[in-house]
């Protein structure tokens, strides 16, 4: 049985517990940051930050709204990465039969750049980052150490308000559909994004577009 | 050599550190040999507790020879039940990075930069603004007349995590000054 992530948007107050706990446990060095009149930061996902918490904001009937999106990768059911990567260099990305973690290895280093921009063009999410320094493509793990040793993911472990699950996949599936139907009285536009391919179901209270500005 | 049981396992936890956890991954192949070399392999839980703010969440810090390791939030805490604000997650890098200030700095009136400085001069320069701020605000009485021994001129921001005793001597330091603007952070 795969394990799945729910990420339930309408309980996250955009502490970043789960970006920083995330590069605490991978040991990702920091990133030079400047002020750019967000608290998007930084601004996009990087080689040293596998999770990233997106901030959308807007005035609707002049109040002040906040959409926040703890990205990261969707670990896809039928990885198009993996399919792209495959073809050049085997074992470069694998997928753990066990856990359906989507796990980019040190073999990532053996493909050539145009292949590597083919890998990043077959991701959908636009997820995998390339490290220049060390060739390798680096996005989220799944914790996959932790979760085979019974442990959870370390962004699920840190959140504190219920946003970040993690599971067996049917379990998430009827917590989604639940929590779902819970936010369609108060939200309309409630949806999940692709529960059906990925194993990182987002809970949306609104368009999807919404939750995604570029950063100035 | 004589190696003894507890400087093997000092020897040994040193060679599990060194190596990078990723070469175990090349050498034995597949999503198996990733979950390989586990970076809490042989190391003991310690509980601390978080030190910003009043909710005080516990954290398991993982020590191997003495060295922090990794931290993560305790499940058992009934507060926060294992979870961790950024903060609180950060806890390992606020006590290894070396951006952490190790000693105390000090910018000087009108100065563009810091210089460093002892803990004794920085106490003693401290202790000194204070007594002259204090007695250059010190109001005996007020319009009145009513004796009142008063200092409006400093503002104390505590710490919600002083325990009972420390709000105490704190306190009495304060008052014997005549300070009465007192606070702490968890009120911000």
């Amino acid at each position: 049985m795969p394990m799945t992530f729910l990420i339930d948007t309408s309980r996250c107050t955009a502490c970043r517990g789960c970006q920083v706990a995330c590069k605490e446990w991978n040991d990702l060095q920091a990133n030079k940051t400047r002020q750019r009149g967000t608290h998007q930061n930084p601004p996009d996902l990087n080689p040293f930050n596998y999770k990233l918490v997106r901030f959308a904001e807007y005035k609707e009937n002049g109040k002040v709204v906040w959409y926040f999106f703890p990205d990261q990768c969707r670990h896809c059911v039928s990885p198009p990465c993996k399919e792209a990567a495959d073809s050049y260099v085997e074992g470069a990305i694998i997928k753990d039969p066990k856990t359906g973690a989507v796990i980019f290895t040190e073999r990532t280093r053996l493909l050539k750049p145009e292949q590597v921009e083919e890998v990043i063009s077959y991701c959908p999410y636009n997820i995998p980052r390339l490290d220049t320094g060390t060739g390798i493509l680096a996005k989220c793990t799944m914790c996959n150490d932790r979760v085979k040793r019974n442990m959870l993911p370390m962004c699920v472990k840190t959140c504190p308000t219920g946003t970040m699950n993690f599971g067996e996949r049917s379990k998430m599936v009827a917590l989604a559909k639940k929590r779902l139907a819970e936010l369609k009285k108060d939200y309309p536009n409630a949806q999940l994004q692709d529960p059906d391919d990925v194993n990182t179901i987002f809970l949306l209270t609104e368009d999807p577009k919404k939750y995604f500005q570029k950063v100035g | 050599m004589d190696v003894t049981r507890r400087r093997f396992l000092k020897i040994a936890g040193l060679g599990i550190a060194s190596l990078p956890l990723t070469r175990l991954g090349l050498n034995l192949g597949g999503a198996e040999a990733y979950a390989a070399g586990f970076k809490l392999e042989g190391t003991k839980e310690v509980i601390s507790i978080c030190p910003f703010c009043s909710v005080g969440c516990h954290i398991i810090v993982h020590v191997r020879n003495g060295r922090m390791v990794s931290t993560e939030g305790d499940p058992d805490y009934p507060v926060s039940e294992g979870a961790l604000c950024s903060k609180g997650a950060a806890m390992l890098s606020m006590h290894k990075e070396d951006h952490r200030l190790t000693k105390p700095l000090y910018r000087a009136p009108y100065s563009d930069h810091w210089e460093e400085k002892s803990w004794e001069w920085m106490l003693d320069r401290i202790g000194r603004r204070i007594k002259d701020t204090r007695d250059r605000g010190f109001i005996r009485r007020n319009d009145k007349g009513q004796e009142v021994n008063r200092v409006d001129s400093i503002f104390q921001l505590g710490t919600s995590q002083m325990d009972n005793e420390e709000c105490a001597l704190s306190h009495q330091f304060l008052r014997g000054l005549g300070v009465v603007h007192i606070d702490h952070q968890a009120r911000i």
